[in-house]
Order: C-alpha cells, then structure tokens, then sequence
C-alpha cells in the first residue's frame, strides 16, 4: 500500500542544527520583544544600543536572523541536517508568502518611482516569483529562503540607512498622513521577526508534519502570551496611573475616616480616602467621586432586581415546563438577539419608552430598568445552561419518589443549578456595572455631584393619596455613575480644571475606581466559580 | 392575575399614572396564588417572564422604528417618478443639521462603521481562533487555568476605560506617528474594538471546538498525524460552523461597540478622503447617537433612531445567522441541538 | 453479550459459559498449595454456578501463568509495565511478549487495565496528561518509550481501532486517504494540482484496496463521495479499519472494535479479522469472552489491579486455566 516512506522510529541526536534554530527562535522573540518596546517609545529607535544606532542594531539581527533561516534550509537540502521535508511547504505557506512578497515589491515600487500604478506589477512580480518559488521548491527550502530572504531585505535597508529614524513616507492622501520610521521600523522588525521565527520553529522541528506543527505553535503561544500581556499592561497602566490620584489626601488612623453608622451604632472609620468617600463642592479640600460610587451600586441593585427573578424564572419555565418547539425556539432567538443588541440601542430604547414613563426626565429609575433589560439575557443564558446541567436523574429520582414537579423544581433543581446561575449572574453584572452608552441616554447627571447628593433611595419612598400612589423622588431624579463620570471627564477635557486641581489625575483615578469595581466583580465572580467546582469534587 | 397583569402592561404601555393599580392586583392576586396553589402559579409566573423577554426585544423593535420613520419621510427621494422614502439617507453623504440643506445621510457613518468593523474583525479573528484553539486544544492545564480567566476578564474591561486609554495614550500617539492633522483614527479605534470583540470570539470558538468528540480527534492521532495536523484537517472543519459564528458573533460586538469609538473618533460626520484612509476617524453610527443625543431634538433626534435602527437590524440579522450556523453544525455532528 | 452471534469460526469450537462449568468442576483444578484461598470463593465454588462471588478470590500470581512459548518473531516485547493515572495503578508490573502474524485476546473485567495496556502500545495513554508510565515496551526490539521516538512513526506502524467508530466528518474516500495524505505519501491538495503531480489514481487505487480489505468495498463503491457519518455503524467500523490498513501498518490494535455493535456486524468485524491476521499483527480488546475464543490465537486475562494473570495458548486459557481467579472469571462468577 502507500507505505513509501519508512523513516527510522528514533531519531538520530540533531543537537548542533537544532541549537541552530534555536538560536534563531530567540533572536526572533527577541527582535519581536524590542520591537514592541519601541513601538511604545521604550527604545527609542533615534538612541543607540550599546553605542550602535538602534535601526542599525535591528537591521544586524534581522540580517543575522535571515542567513541563519536560510542556513537551516540550504544546510537541510544538501543533506547536512537530517530532516524529514514535505515535498513542498503548503499551501498557506505559498499564499502567505506570496502575500508578504507582493506587499514587499509593491512598496517598495511605489517607494522608488513615487506614484502612479507601477506598485501593482512590481507587486505582483516579486509575490509572484515568491509563490513560484515556495511552491516549486521541496519544503524545507520552500519555507525558509523566503521568509529568510525578507528578513535580509528589510534589515539591509535598515543597515544601509536607507530607513533611517528620520525617514517620512508622505502617504499622498487627501486627509494628510504620513508613515514615518518611528512606526515603520518597530512594525517591520515585529513582522520579520514572526515570519523568520515561524520559519525557525519549522526548521527546529525537522519541517515535514512535525516541523509544522513546532511553526504553528510558536505562533500560537507568541499570540496567547500577547493576550495575556496586553491584558496586563492595561490593568497594571491604569492602576499606575490611578493610585496617586486615587490617595490624594487619603490618611490612615484611628478617627480620621467618616463616620459611617450602622443599624443605629456609628463607627469612625481609620481610613479616609477622600476620593472615593466625597463628592464635589468648593469646601472639600480634595474632590471625590462618591456619588458616581453610590450611584453605581444603586443602578446594579436595581437592575438585578429586576432581571434576575425575570431570567431565572423564564429560564425555569424554558427548560422545565415548556415543551422543546415553536416557543422555546423563539425565546432563544430573542434572548440571543437581546445579548448582541448594542447598548446603545438600549439607551435608545430607554430614551424613548422609559424615561416619559417615569416622570420624563432622565432618571435613576429609567437606568436601573434599561440596565436590567441589558442584563436579562446574560442571566437567562447562564441560568438556562445551569439548569440544563442538572442531570435528569435528579429530577427522575425526586419525582419517583412522589413530590410534585414545582416541589422537585424548586427543592432540587433549582438549587442544584444555583452556582451557575450566580455565577453567571455576577459576570453579568461585571458587564453592565461598566456600562456607559445606556445610561448616557436615561440617567445623566451633571459631571461633578457633590457628596450630600449621593442618591438616597432607601431614605427616598413616600407614599401619596395621588396615582401613582408610590413615589421616590430620589429614583426619578438623574444621578451620576463611574462609567458615566469618565465619560464625562474626558469630553469636558479642559473644563475640568476649575473644579480639579489635578484633572488628569483625577480622571486616571476614576478609570481605576471604575476598573476596580467592575473586576472585583469578575474576581468574585470566577472565584465563586471555582470554589463551587472544587465543592463539587469533593462531594 | 392574568388580566391584571395584562392591565398593568396596558397602562404602563400608555404612561397611565393609574399603573401601579393593576400593578398592585397583580401582586395581590400573585401573592393569594402562591400561598394556595404554589404550583400552579409558579408556572405562570415564570411562562409571564418567558413571554416578558421576547415582549422587551418586540417593544426595542416597535418604538426605536417608529421614532425613525419621520426621518425616512423627510428624506424621500423619487425615482422615475416614484417616491421611494428614505433612499437619500444612503444616496448623498452630506449630514448637516444645522446649515441648509439640512441633510441626514447616513453613507458617512456606515462607512465609518464598516471601516472600524472590518479592523476588528481583522484583528479579533484570527487572535481570537488561535487563542480558541489554544486554550481548548494545546494549552497544559495550568497555563489554560491562568489563560481563560484572563480572556474573561478581558471581557469584562468596561469600554469606557479602553476609550479613556485610547483617548489619552493611543490618539495622541498615533497622531504624531502618522502626522496626521487632529486625533482619531479609524485604525486604531479598530484595534482597540477589535480588543473588545476577542473574548466574545474566544469563547463561543472555544465551545465550538471543545464540542468535537474526542474520539474523532484520537482516531485522527491514532493515524500517526501531528496533534497540529488533527486541528487542521479535523477539528477545524468539523467545528468550522462554530466557529465562523464566533467570528459572526465578534463582528456584531464590533458594529455595537459605542464608548471607545465615541470618545477616539472625531465626531464629524463625513467620509475620509480617500475612503480608504484608516489614518482619519470621523463618526461610527454608535458614536453619532452618543455624541448627539444631548442637543438633538426633532428630526435630527429621529435620524439618531434611525442609526439605531440601522445598527438593530444589522446586529439582529447577524445573531440570528450565527444561530443557524451553529444550530446546523449541533445537527451535523449528530450531537443535541 | 452475542450469543446468538452466528458462530463463523469453525477451525477452533465457539464456547459458552455453560460448556466450560460443566466440562470442569471447579473445586478438582483448585491446586492443594495455594493458601490464600479464601472461604467465601470456597462456599461459592461449592454451592455451584448460581452464584456470583462478591469479588475475586485472594492468590498469589504465578510467573509460570504467564509465560507462553510460541514459535516465530515477537512483535511485541512488553517487560514490567507500570501505569499510573494520577493516583491510581492501572496497571503493575505487566511483562508479555506479543508473536508476530497473530491476534492475540486481551480480557478481564471493566476496569482491569486492558484497554490502558493496549493504548501503551502506541503511546496513546500520552495524550491523558495525568498517566505516568514506566518499563519498557520493544516493538522488533526497538523500545518505544525512550527520547526521540518519533511517534508519527510509531502510530503508523501500530495502528488502532477504537470503541466506537470514529470516522471522520468527511466522505468515505477521504477518510480513507486522510493518513497517506497527511504523512505526504500522496498528494492531492490544490498546490499539487497545480504542479501537476497530484496523485489522484494512486490515491483511488489505495481507497479501493483498503476498502476491499476491510470487506466494504462492494457496500460502498458507488457513494465513495458521501459522508461517512451516513454509515451503518458497523460499517463505520470497517471503514475504519480500512482507514487504518491505508498507512500499510504493522499491528492493529483493536479496543472492543464490535461492542457497539449487532450481532451481524459483529460477526462480519470477526471474519475481517482472521482474514487480517494472516499479514498483521492484531491485539484485540475485548469483554466478550466469547468472541475472544472464537477469533485469538492467544489470549492474556487481565484481572483487578491492572495485573496480568495469565497468558496463554487460547485454547489452554479457556479449556483449562491455571488460575483459579482465571477459571471464575471466564466461568463467569464475577466481571
């Protein structure tokens, strides 16, 4: 049969080409990494690196990087390392290469005779001749002399200067912009490095399937450690940026804090950070963000309120008592509509259907409700994937035993179905506690609330002789929340500074009170998660 | 219960203060149920909130499109001699609601909209597959512990704060980079929407993969293939409805996405010369409603449900597509639906 | 169980649990020196086969059971197995030796270590990220688990069929091709087209042999472009042992490849495998005493505790074991 190629079962030791390709890899990941600092002006590309000009010094790599790809493919083809090739590098390496090769000529056409179409054949002559050249050739040449060769083109025109940290590539546009080095130069070394390192991991792994296999993973680690990097940076960016503002004038001590009463008893809290427990008035001596704080919380309240008990109970009757068919298929369809919807559709919604409802203007109420609405599908997902989850043995075994289906519903499913269902509910609220776009158009108050306007809800009811019976001013007022506060902040832009004495810091403050509030959120959420799965084990 | 019920929505639906009387009935009557037939009102209750969801997307539907149709009125246009209401909102690309002729094209901010969508899109798919296929497929234990929470919490960044961010770190930069004349760029807004729309794609590509039998993928390696060979040839094609709806689902974030695109974005709505200048951002069909909600009134006010509406439709039409082609792959794989 | 399986197999005869119980009485093997007999075994073995023991009888495992002289090639050479998964032992101590050209029975109760045993043969157990093996197994001598095993190699000279079938989602022609075509022994994809070297007859040519290999040929000739998943299962089954003839390999290793399925299936599954094993070497899992007597040449039992109690010509193993524990469990007192 096609047993054609017999390859020895243990393969013979390669230790000096793969220490090779190694080499290679790290120079790769190294150029990847540097490049990334210079795009955020960490290196940068007019300094020097060890007394050598920073282009020049990554055009050398790049070269170095180049010729030791093409090393491992010329060294693999005439036999020096022993390899197992495909007889040519595939057809995502071809296109690919092609592709990298037809931008390549295409630029650098456009480049030198400045203008006009000439890029387009010289594009497709050079992504031609790459294709023909990928294709044709057995695999372990096929898939390193044209990356290498990039890597070699791009670092010789660092290396010559003819990119040098001055160089401006006027785009001709009509709208004007420009590609300068400071961004060419980091982007190009990033792309070079991917493209020569993927070929590297190839050559590392012996091409053939394995080969492959190590390229494809490189790329795929590079690219989740990225997630989790940018990931990072953001959260440890603003934080960086918003504790200073965050503990302006925050003291520690015994009765410095506020004092905060509880069911009657009054405690002083040790701690005072002015940012978070004041609000905005000319006496305060540092300015705060309370009343965005409380307005927050109330809005979240609210809208749990209202959606939980309505996604939970629609998620019971889904998948409890409604027969699989025209109806449940229809809910479905509308509770993932409702999950894409955009927000600001909500906000919309809200503007027009809840605020002349509740008093026309734009109130606590109205955002609380239009929230609740962006929350309801997430809480009837999650709750219907908790409930479907439970294992019909329970349901069996409590109904054998003759209890009635709302007494198994509501003493066995339901409470084996409560972890997910919390869980999905406090991600949930994760989400829409950061939520700009909806209350922007239902609940906006002013930029800066003083701290004694910090909604009242509780304190708000009162009941009247006149329809509606039920009022609370304090609901049907407009209020402020975090995410609307930075919102705020950053469209006021240079308005800010009569009323903050450091607006930047302030806004990076809010962001990080933002950014806090919604991840302990999410911190809760996925620890609760995980301690309901561990209980689940051990059970 | 039930006409109370029906009565309170009647009248909350007519902003009737007399609401909260059949409010209270329905409680009263809700609250007897319980106590003498728990069981019995149980489902009611919960078959009340299940038609109570489909009733909230009808009523976005219903009032978002009626406060829209005057624009489409204003805006008719004939052809060969027949009006035809609304066909020069996509006709013309002038917006002005200040200056004559008062004009609320929509061509500028759909551009706009397609230009951010297609960056993130671009951004958010290929990372978001590849991180899919990592945590579900080659990731050891450990790391996909430390991953997948991080793509959750990725999630949860509220887009305000990576507006903030873009706003005061990437605009500026990117400004200086690319010479370019103000700040705001559909590049980057691209980028950081792209960002946004990762999880979302990360998440449903990896429940698509993850649902591929593990004995198909055992066969496959049982073959003598690489476990990378088994995710191209098998698990990829055999989950590629799943995941092409992530991507699907990932776009339709992207089209929604409001507060990054408001706050990086110029806010003037117009067409960037030439139309392919990703360097220059003018106005998303989210970002004109944010930016103009405060001093629109009339017909203006109209034209911003009208983006709305725009945007509805789209996002519903995507959601529902991405429904199928997931309903269709549960189907092919033989598994439930 | 397949009892009513028609029995095809002629050479060897089909026994039942029946046959054997009152072919030998169970207390007359029972060998006098054995001293960790236990008297709950001794009450159940007195009182007749109506009864099944709680579990196994306590004795001690001797290294004669286990040890089979057969002429001709060892393909296998299996010497002190230990596999771990997590904490537990799946299987201790194991040493065999697996001749060339044969089909070779693995059985025992569910949880005994048969299967964990045949997917170290391939080093599928590696794709489990909690299993711990250690020991050596040699396939012509060369040893498998070392550095630098190339186990795309390895899978395609050991190929394995599964529990249930597994086609793949694609149609009957490409799961066949699959394997040739991702070790590049054939080429098909666009890039070959296009260089003018796709080896389109070649690959029909393999399909058709494979296919008649696996007895489906005259089933499915005429819809090779249809969707495997649109097979009867047992002709899945077969479409995947013909998947796994089209990398030309040296063993197959079978797991159960018929407990999914019905009886004429079965017994269709059981022919091809006589038939293969004139050119292969087959390992077979199985549950089904039945079937093992039917279609192995030699039988290994594997009882709780993944060990390896006796090993032996089939008709020895079945007719007249050493182990009592053996005897109990082939006559059906426990597993």
């Amino acid at each position: 049969m096609a047993g054609a190629t017999r390859t020895p079962l243990v393969r013979a030791d390669a230790s000096r080409p793969e220490a090779v390709a190694s080499l290679a890899m790290a120079i790769a990941v190294g150029l990847i990494a540097v490049g990334i600092a210079s795009l955020f002006g960490l290196v940068p590309i007019d300094a020097a690196i060890g007394g050598v000009p920073t282009v020049t010094a990554l055009g050398g790599l790049l070269v170095v990087l180049g010729a030791a790809v093409i090393g491992l493919g010329v060294g693999s083809a005439l036999g020096y390392i022993e390899t197992e090739p495909s007889p040519n590098a595939g057809l995502v390496a071809t296109v690919g290469f092609a592709f990298v090769w037809f931008v390549l000529g295409g630029l650098t056409a456009s480049l030198v005779l400045e203008g006009g179409l000439a890029w387009l054949p010289a594009g497709a002559v050079t992504g031609g001749a790459a294709f023909a050249m990928t294709a044709a050739t057995r695999e372990d040449i096929g898939s390193t002399l044209p990356a290498g060769a990039v890597a070699i083109v791009v670092g010789g025109t660092f290396l010559t200067g003819t990119i040098g940290p001055v160089w401006v590539w006027d785009l001709g546009f009509e709208q004007q912009a420009s590609m300068t080095a400071t961004f060419l130069v980091p982007a190009a070394t990033i792309a070079c490095g991917l493209l020569a390192g993927w070929a590297a991991a190839t050559a590392y792994g012996g091409f053939g399937a394995r080969g492959r296999r190590m390229g494809a993973y490189l790329l795929i680690y590079v690219n989740a450690s990225a997630i989790i990097g940018v990931l990072f940076l953001l959260i440890a960016f603003t934080a960086v940026r918003g504790i200073p503002g965050l503990l302006t004038g925050a003291t520690v001590g015994s009765g410095v804090g506020p004092t905060v009463s509880v069911l009657g008893v009054s405690v002083t809290l040790p701690v005072a950070v002015p940012f978070v427990m004041n609000g905005v008035s000319l006496l305060n001596d540092f300015q705060g963000v309370l009343p965005a704080i409380v307005g927050t919380v109330w809005l979240v309240v609210g809208a749990v309120v209202l959606a939980v008990p309505l996604g939970v109970g629609a998620a019971v009757f889904l998948t409890e008592y409604a027969e699989r068919g025209r109806l449940t298929q229809a809910v479905e369809v509308a509770t993932n509509g409702l999950w894409s919807t955009p927000s600001i559709v909500f906000g919309l919604f809200g503007f027009t259907f809840l605020v002349p409802r509740f008093g026309g203007n734009k109130s606590l109420l109205a955002g609380m409700v239009t929230l609740g609405f962006m929350l309801l599908p997430l809480v009837l997902i999650t709750s219907r994937e908790a409930l479907l989850a439970v294992p019909d043995e329970y349901r069996d075994a409590s109904a054998a035993l003759g209890v009635s289906k709302w007494q198994t519903i509501r003493s066995v499913v339901v409470p084996a179905a409560l972890p997910g269902v919390v869980t999905g509910t406090i991600l949930g609220v994760g989400r829409i506690a950061g939520e700009t776009a909806p209350i922007l158009l239902t609940m906006t108050g002013g930029t800066f609330v003083s701290g004694d306007r910090a909604a009242d809800v509780i304190g708000g009811f009162a009941f009247t002789s006149q329809p509606p019976f039920v009022t609370n001013p304090e609901l049907l007022q407009a209020t402020t929340a975090l995410p609307f506060q930075l919102y705020a902040l950053i469209t006021a832009g240079v308005g800010l500074g009569d009323n903050v004495s450091n607006p930047v810091e302030f806004q990076w403050a809010t962001a990080f009170v933002l950014l806090l509030v919604v991840l302990s959120f999410y911190a809760v959420g996925i620890g609760a998660r995980y301690y309901f799965r561990r209980r689940l084990r051990h059970e | 219960m039930t006409v109370a019920l029906v009565a309170s929505l009647v009248g909350f639906l007519l902003a009737s203060p007399f609401t909260a009387l059949p409010v209270a009935l329905f409680l009263l009557a809700a609250g007897v149920g319980w106590v003498r037939y728990q069981g019995l009102t149980a489902r009611v209750l919960t078959f009340a909130m299940t038609i109570a969801t489909v009733l909230i997307l009808l009523l976005i539907t219903v009032y978002i499109t009626v406060e829209s149709i005057p624009v489409i009125r204003y805006e008719t246009t004939t052809v060969f001699g027949v009006p035809v209401p609304g066909l020069r909102l996509f006709t013309e690309t002038r917006w002005d609601a200040v200056a004559e002729p008062i004009r609320y094209s929509m061509v500028p901010m759909i551009h706009g909209t397609v230009m951010v969508t297609t960056i993130a899109t671009a951004v958010a798919a290929p990372l978001g597959v590849a991180a899919a296929l990592f945590l579900s497929e080659i990731a050891p234990g450990a790391v996909r512990e430390v991953v997948k929470p991080g793509v959750e919490i990725l999630a949860g960044i509220p887009s305000i704060v990576y507006g903030f961010i873009g706003f005061t770190i990437l605009s500026p930069w990117a400004s200086e980079q690319f010479r370019t004349t103000g700040q705001g760029s559909y590049l980057f807004v691209g980028i950081v929407v792209g960002l946004m729309a990762l999880p979302t794609v990360v998440s449903v590509a990896e429940d698509a993969l993850s649902s591929v039998p593990e004995s198909m993928k055992s066969g496959s390696l049982a073959m003598g293939t690489t476990d990378w060979q088994t995710m191209t040839s098998i698990t990829i094609p055999a989950a590629f409805s799943g995941v092409s709806a992530a991507v699907l689902l990932g776009v339709g974030r992207a089209i929604g996405e409001t507060m990054a695109a408001t706050v990086m974005l110029r806010g003037v709505p117009q067409l960037t010369e030439p139309l392919y200048n990703v360097f220059y951002g003018q106005e998303t069909l989210t970002s004109l409603i944010a930016n103009n909600y405060g001093n629109a009134h009339g017909l203006q006010m109209d034209a911003l449900f009208l983006a709305g509406v725009i945007l509805f439709i789209t996002v519903l039409a995507i959601s529902i597509g991405s429904q199928y082609i997931e309903w269709r792959m549960h189907r092919k794989l033989g598994g439930e639906v | 169980m397949s009892e009513t399986t028609p029995t095809t197999k002629t050479d060897r005869p089909a026994k039942t649990d029946q046959s054997t119980e009152a072919d030998q009485p169970t207390e007359a093997d029972q060998p006098a020196n054995e001293p960790d007999v236990t008297t709950a075994a001794d009450a159940t073995n007195g009182d007749g086969a109506t009864h099944t023991t709680a579990g196994e009888t306590d004795e001690q495992v001797r290294e004669e059971w286990r040890e089979y002289d057969f002429e001709g090639m060892a393909k296998f050479a299996v010497e002190d197995l230990d596999v771990h998964y997590g904490d537990d032992h799946a299987l201790q101590g194991v040493s065999i030796e697996i001749p060339e050209n044969s089909v070779t029975a693995l059985i025992g109760p569910s949880g005994c270590g048969k299967s964990t045993f045949l997917r170290s043969l391939n080093r599928m157990n590696d794709r489990i990220k909690s299993a711990r093996v250690d020991g050596s197994v040699r396939i012509d001598g060369q040893e498998i688990y070392q550095d630098g095993v190339n186990l795309v190699e390895l899978r395609k000279r050991v190929g394995m069929v599964f529990q249930s079938p597994n086609p793949f989602p694609k149609s009957i022609r490409e799961n066949i091709a699959y394997g040739p075509e991702k070790h590049g022994d054939i080429e098909t994809g666009p890039l070959a087209r296009l260089l003018g070297r796709s080896d389109a007859a070649a690959r029909d040519r393999l399909v058709e042999e494979c296919l008649r290999d696996a007895a489906l040929w005259e089933e499915v000739n005429d819809r090779l472009d249809d969707n495997a998943l649109g097979l009867s299962g047992g002709q899945q089954q077969r479409l995947c042992i013909a998947r796994c003839l089209s990398v030309d390999p040296e063993v197959i290793l079978m797991d159960e490849p018929a407990s999914a399925l019905d009886p004429i299936a079965t017994a269709k599954i059981e022919d091809l495998i006589e038939q293969l094993s004139e050119e292969y070497t087959v390992v077979i899992v199985t549950h089904n005493m039945q079937q093992a007597a039917r279609i192995s040449d030699q039988t290994a039992v594997f009882l709780t505790g993944g060990e390896l109690v006796e090993y032996g010509d089939t008709d020895q193993v079945f007719e007249d074991p050493h182990s009592e524990r053996v005897e109990d469990y082939i006559t059906g007192k426990f597993g």
